[in-house]
């Protein structure tokens, strides 16, 4: 718990000042008796206003107005926070009345104590209203975030919220919080507790499905009958075109759910939403997509040797896609070429040096989201034929790996 | 002992915010209007929705909402105000009142409200088993499916609207893990472990748990869930059962999922076929026998996708049922063949069998000057040369001896590792790089032998890593 005194100017009886929420543990600090001597309790100053600002990451800084009565001369003024977490070295004393005049002249911190005392000079006695910064171990914050898809999942409505947790023993009323993106909140703020404040709602944010084969990074279904796992993600661009782009949406666990027209919600699933910047794209891995089945073959797997002990391999992965919905879709293919070359040929010191070769069907990649190591492909699944079939379609890529040895 | 262990409590306190922290006094304890279960089947997720009728006044209403000795994820719990003239200023969770929470509600009127709470639990579950009763022939199947539902979540849920969902959806946070950062009774605990219990156990036990289940605690009468609501909700099905259930914890209760009507009696109208397959890669080191059923409209099927779950197998007797096999099948699209796996079938035999095997093409390395020399080019080899490479040549048999009354059809697809050459005139295919198959029809009471050859090209004569085939003359 925090506390303010005001001990008066030297020349008087000095003076213990303690706010008034904190009267009833008034002195829970081992104050030595010299320093306590000749105190005279004369006013309780509470917080006038107080500003949490959580806008670096681990960092929580307060900010908390109080007036106190200063006497003409030199002040002693006490802070003290006993049972709570505060990095001494940044506490920090300004006056709003009149800072030109009203100056900290030193700081002195009493030996195994949390507390200091500022020596304070006013030119003249009277109310000065002052504000006490410092940063606070115990008070942090966190990210949710809500969304409900529309039927046919082209748009969703994101609730932002921000978590203030309290792990003080301190109350701190009526606070204002500053979380570096998005509005100003005001609400009071208890000890030991938890305050969960919706930060911000955007509605009609367009939102794209995608289904991926990648063996890498999401391994197989049924590794016996070589089936991948397809996840299904939602993706968001955090830009005004897309009905973001307002602020960046900072890491948190977003929630996806789905409403019917007739009242009933259901839960799709969740992923932890990563940092975005405005412009930046927003991915979040709902579920396995059971109805888009891809196996995928090793078809081909050639060594040819060009000279002395160096070799290229020929090599075709076929897929199979069958799309058992009602509706086409468009199934994003990636091959992670490190992990292709360790299947096909071991792991080795070599990077891996390839090509596309011209047998594949798959021949032209997305080359704005592609690299040296991952290619991807869109292919196009038909819908379930009227006899509930699948048509199953297959694509094949044709890669080449060259100089090894 | 009926449970009820979540509660609501309605306060109205347009006192100074200071009082919130006291505690607050109660003036209401609504109970449920309506209560709505959507339980998961791959994850001990379900999310219940429930709508309970508060009292509200002008200013700044505070409710209190706690769930003691559940397990109801914290996070999760989330209140929707209809009416426009409420809204909700914020929620506020005391850390040392574990499983409570406080939403302030401003509202700008005195009167009664309808609101809509919804959270996550933990401990309800549900789980799909079929039940297939073949005619004697083995050509058609009676094919029932039944859903059931386990609450062990530590609360009673009466009255309640049951969907189920089909679908693996992806949760970064175990909700049971997220409950239990509060604090959860002990015996809710072990419930709750004895769930999890029943998810991690072998199939076989679970299916032998699940039949004494049904035997002792339904009293062999099964609920009536006939016209059970089927439709899709994003990549995943969703189940709704008709009508009102009482889901008490502790109890399961079973219901039909589907059935076709009459099929019972003859043994059945779904159609399937019966494959015989030697694929290691899939069915270990035996040949297995196969009923191929597609999940579509000419199978009698085809409404739904089937969620994964247990199949008990049956075959129709003279006067009674034999058992085939109890197995599990894998969650089934609509319009995909599914496959259930009989095992070693005692009349069908598969030998692989190798009837001679040698070496030729051999290749050695001369030391002065250092090369591969080879006999066969006329090249002359001195007896300090040593063996390079070979070719190991097997010729095989796959012989198959069908003691069943009927033509089999039998498959075969296997790996073979290294640079060989598969000769044979099976018309065999490849799969992959490494995996020839092919396919024969065996008839009744017939004993076949299927010859082919295999070269293995050994030490420096093996130049790939892959099989190619080639006709035999």
């Amino acid at each position: 718990m925090l506390r303010l005194n005001r001990i008066a100017p030297r020349s008087l009886a000095r003076a213990l000042f303690t706010p008034a929420l904190l009267a009833a543990t008034l002195l829970p600090l081992a104050f030595t008796a010299e320093s306590l001597a000749g105190v005279k309790l004369i006013a309780l100053p509470e917080r006038e206003r107080v500003e949490i600002r959580l806008e670096q990451f681990g960092v929580t800084l307060v900010e908390e107005e109080r007036t106190v009565p200063l006497a003409a001369g030199t002040n002693d003024v006490v802070f003290a926070w006993a049972n709570t977490a505060i990095d001494k070295g940044t506490i920090q004393f300004r006056s709003l009345t009149t800072p030109d005049q009203i100056k900290v002249l030193s700081v002195s911190y009493p030996p195994n104590e949390s507390a200091l005392t500022w020596q304070i000079s006013a030119p003249t006695a009277g109310p000065a209203k002052v504000r006490i910064s410092y940063v606070i171990v115990g008070i942090d914050k966190s990210y949710e975030y809500r969304a409900e898809t529309s039927k046919d999942e082209k748009t969703l409505t994101l609730w932002q919220y921000v978590q203030l947790h309290n792990k003080t023993p301190e109350t701190f009323g009526e606070s204002g919080m500053s979380f570096g993106f998005g509005d100003r909140l005001e609400r009071p703020i208890g000890r030991n507790e938890t305050r969960k404040i919706l930060a911000a709602r955007f509605d009609e944010v367009k939102v794209r499905k995608t289904y991926t084969a990648d063996l890498a990074a999401f391994g197989m279904l049924d590794p016996a009958k070589q089936q991948l796992k397809i996840p299904m993600h939602y993706v968001l661009e955090n830009d005004t075109e897309h009905g973001l782009g307002k602020f960046p949406l900072d890491n948190g666990k977003v929630r996806i759910f789905q409403a019917d027209d007739k009242g009933n919600v259901a839960f799709l699933g969740e992923d932890w939403g990563p940092f975005a910047a405005k412009d930046d794209e927003w991915r979040l891995y709902v579920g396995v997509a059971k109805d888009v089945v891809v196996k995928r073959i090793i078809e081909r797997k050639n060594r040819k040797q060009t000279a002395g002990s160096l070799s290229d391999y020929d090599v075709i992965v076929k897929y199979e896609i069958e799309n058992f919905k009602d509706e086409p879709v468009t199934v994003d293919i990636i091959e992670t070429m490190p992990n292709l070359r360790g299947e096909i040929i071991g792991n080795g010191n070599l990077l891996p040096q390839w090509e596309i070769g011209a047998e594949g069907s798959m021949r032209e990649f997305d080359k704005a989201k592609s690299n040296v190591d991952r290619v991807i492909f869109h292919v196009q699944a038909p819908a379930r034929g009227a006899d509930q079939k699948a048509i199953k379609k297959t694509e094949t890529l044709h890669v080449v790996f060259r100089n090894e040895w | 002992m009926r449970l009820l262990l979540v509660s609501l409590l309605c306060t109205i306190l347009l006192a100074s915010r200071a009082a919130i922290a006291q505690n607050i006094d109660m003036s209401t304890l609504p109970s449920r209007d309506t209560v709505q279960l959507t339980i998961y089947n791959s994850e001990d997720l379900t999310l219940v929705r429930e709508t309970r009728h508060v009292t509200v006044k002008n200013g700044v209403t505070q409710l209190q909402f706690s769930w003691a000795n559940t397990l109801i994820d914290a996070s999760s719990v989330t209140i929707r105000l209809a009416d426009r003239r409420l809204e909700l200023v914020d929620t506020r969770y005391p850390h040392d009142r574990p499983q409570t929470l406080y939403w302030s509600i401003r509202s700008s009127y005195d009167g009664d409200a309808t609101v809509e709470i919804s959270y996550f639990t933990s401990g309800i579950s549900w789980s799909a088993d079929y039940v297939g009763v073949v005619n004697a022939a083995e050509t058609t199947m009676a094919f029932d499916g039944f859903v059931t539902i386990t609450n062990n979540s530590g609360e009673d849920y009466e009255g309640a609207n049951v969907r189920m969902v089909v679908g693996t959806i992806n949760l970064v946070e175990q909700i049971r893990q997220l409950a239990e950062r509060g604090i959860v009774a002990k015996d809710v605990a072990e419930q709750a472990a004895g769930a999890k219990h029943m998810r991690d156990m072998p199939e076989a036990a679970r299916m032998e748990l699940g039949r004494s289940i049904l035997s002792a605690g339904s009293g062999g009468v099964m609920a009536d869930a006939s016209g059970m609501v089927k439709e899709s909700l994003s990549e995943y099905f969703i189940f709704t059962v008709p009508g009102e259930e009482t889901v008490k914890n502790g109890w399961s209760k079973r219901m039909r999922l589907f059935s076709q009507e009459g099929q019972q009696k003859d043994g059945g109208t779904v159609p399937f076929r019966t494959e015989y397959r030697y694929r290691p890669q899939e069915y270990g080191d035996q040949l297995v026998r196969l009923f191929l059923i597609r999940n579509d409209e000419a199978s009698k099927l085809g409404e739904s996708p089937l969620p994964d779950g247990a199949v008990r197998l049956f075959r129709q007797t003279g006067d009674g049922l034999s058992v085939l096999a109890f197995v599990s099948t894998k969650y089934v699209p609509i319009g995909q063949e599914f496959e259930f796996n009989l095992g070693r079938d005692p009349q069908v035999i598969l030998e692989r069998l190798v009837m001679e095997q040698s070496r030729d093409d051999f290749w050695f390395q001369s030391n002065n000057p250092q090369k591969l020399v080879s006999p066969t080019k006329g090249e002359r080899i001195d007896p300090s040369y040593a063996v390079s490479g070979w070719n190991d040549r097997a010729k095989r048999v796959e012989r198959v001896r069908n003691y069943r009354g009927a033509a089999i059809t039998v498959a075969w697809r296997f790996g073979l590792d290294g640079d060989l050459l598969f000769r044979s005139s099976l018309n065999p295919t490849l799969f992959d790089f490494r995996t020839p198959e092919f396919s024969t029809t065996v008839n009744a009471g017939e004993t076949k032998d299927l010859g082919y050859e295999v070269v293995a090209k050994q030490g420096s004569n093996a130049k790939q890593q892959h099989v190619t085939l080639e006709a035999a003359q």
